[in-house]
């Protein structure tokens, strides 16, 4: 394996990185209103939120993208591969963060919910004020954990002709027959990426761990 | 009791104005608290019994009793932390009927008046101290950012905690945590205090630090309800002792006369409990 097959293989970096960032971003920023909508005191809504994220989470991420790239993705509605791939896993990862969020949420201790109630400061500011930047900081190690499951998870857009790093990989092994190596070479990329995502996720626990220091 | 309520009386427009209404012109002087037949049940247990308690405006009413008897119930069922289901609270000209469901703003104007101090201090833990007792102050009452911040350095000059304003709450002792507990509640403030065992989760030194701004607190007029287990506060600060014990007020008179000399049955035991450890 040289150094030119690298390369090749290397030219879908930016396919994995851009997939798992967006996917991610639509999921943190999109789990919140979900989770909102999950704890609502409306009944209807909550089952809504409910059957949203079950459903969202139930199905295999492989079957998402082929629903969404070749289901809605082949009638008046044209999308790219890579729209398709960043839709569904985008969505997949709405649900999840939202049940990242209500995990955290659920660890605050119940004092805070008794002092705040006790100064009136209200839902909105509550959520605002106490539970939101709490529920972030306990939800910050499961959401970083799940950051590395959907960088891996994002091999299946190879499938639908995202041009990533499996599917460089792919090619590749099939011009070489060298399977072995090429995706000994791909997985050893993927476990160089998590890296950095897993020490940045120790650094800012630290850091907001010893700024608070409860 | 009887000093410390004239100030009241003068330093709370609220009370005044009430005084002079024409239904309270027989009255000489009316409960800013008045529990009436409270109620409280869990499933088929029942918590709080018909309670029936009025606390004038500068009385400070130390309540004690076994544990599960309903004492914090009682405080968390008084500014509707815990909705009551049967009988009405009233605060200052609010009242509150357990048997309606209350609306938000309606239990928001009774807890407008009302600060509470917990066991567990539940001080954020994300925000200095210096910011745990301004954020109501903006949040609540439309205080500016400067005009909250200049409040809460006083009110922690008060409890003696002005070199921790920057700090955060887990670098402080727990009597300084309730201290800014303490800050926190007084920062809206309220007409009345409630504190639901104050001192229990701090060893005794710690404990002592707490006391002593809640006895400030009580000369200065300020009406208070306390959840205690301190026997040297329930006799040397507040005016009234309550003995509770499954779910009822089984005494209630002066302080020293409840505790030196307890007429019910129930209440001499608690109390030889007590004095035996």
């Amino acid at each position: 394996m040289s150094i030119a097959d690298l390369l090749l293989i290397l030219r879908g970096l930016s396919a994995t990185i851009a997939l798992t960032l967006g996917a991610f971003l639509i999921g943190a920023l999109l789990g919140a209103p979900l989770l909102v909508i999950r704890e609502s005191r409306l009944i209807p809504l909550r089952l809504l939120a409910m059957t949203i994220i079950q459903i969202a989470r139930g199905l295999p991420p492989i079957l998402w993208l082929f629903i969404i790239f070749f289901g809605i993705g082949t009638g008046h509605f044209r999308i790219s591969p890579f729209g398709a791939a960043l839709a569904s896993l985008g969505l997949i990862s709405a649900a999840n963060m939202a049940e990242i969020y209500r995990g955290a949420l659920g660890s605050i201790h119940s004092g805070q919910w008794d002092a705040s109630s006790a100064l009136n400061l209200g839902r909105w500011y509550t959520f605002l004020d106490v539970a939101a930047p709490q529920t972030f900081r306990v939800a910050l190690p499961s959401a970083a954990s799940y950051l590395i499951g959907l960088m891996k998870e994002s091999a299946v857009a190879s499938t639908i002709g995202v041009t990533e790093l499996t599917f460089y990989g792919n090619q590749q092994s099939q011009l070489t027959f060298r399977g072995l190596e090429v995706f000994a070479m791909v997985g050893f990329i993927y476990v160089l990426l998590s890296l950095p995502i897993a020490w940045l996720s120790r650094v800012a626990d630290g850091y907001l761990q010893a700024k608070v220091a409860d | 009791m009887r000093h410390r309520g004239d100030e009241m009386s003068e330093a709370t427009g609220n009370v005044v104005q009430l005084m002079e209404s024409p239904s309270a012109a027989s009255t000489q002087k009316r409960p800013l608290i008045c529990l009436d037949k409270l109620s409280k049940h869990y499933g088929t247990h029942t918590v709080l019994n018909s309670i029936d308690l009025d606390v004038m405006p500068g009385e400070v009413v130390a309540v004690i009793g076994p544990s599960g008897s309903g004492k914090s119930t009682l405080l968390r069922c008084t500014n509707y932390l815990e909705p009551p289901d049967g009988g009405l609270v009233t605060i200052g000209d609010i009242t509150l009927n357990a048997e309606k469901l209350a609306a938000p703003a309606e239990v928001a104007k009774l807890r407008r008046s009302v600060g509470m101090v917990f066991q567990s201090f539940n001080l954020f833990p994300h925000m200095t101290v210096r910011r745990n007792v301004s954020l109501a102050q903006e949040r609540v009452l439309g205080r500016s950012r400067s005009e909250a911040d200049e409040r809460s350095m006083q009110l922690l000059k008060r409890v003696g905690l002005t070199d921790k304003a920057e700090q955060y709450p887990g670098r402080c002792s727990g009597g300084q945590q309730q201290r800014v507990a303490i800050a926190r509640a007084l920062a809206l403030d309220p007409e009345v205090m409630l504190f639901d065992e104050p001192t229990s989760a701090l060893d005794p030194e710690l404990g002592l630090e707490v006391l002593s701004v809640m006895r400030e607190l009580a000369e200065t007029g300020m009406t208070m309800i306390v959840v205690t287990h301190e026997m040297s506060f329930a006799e040397n600060v507040s005016d009234t002792v309550m003995v509770m014990a499954d779910g009822k007020i089984v005494e209630k008179g002066p302080s020293g006369q409840v505790l030196r000399n307890p007429q019910q049955e129930r209440a001499k035991r608690f109390l030889r409990a007590v004095h035996d450890r």
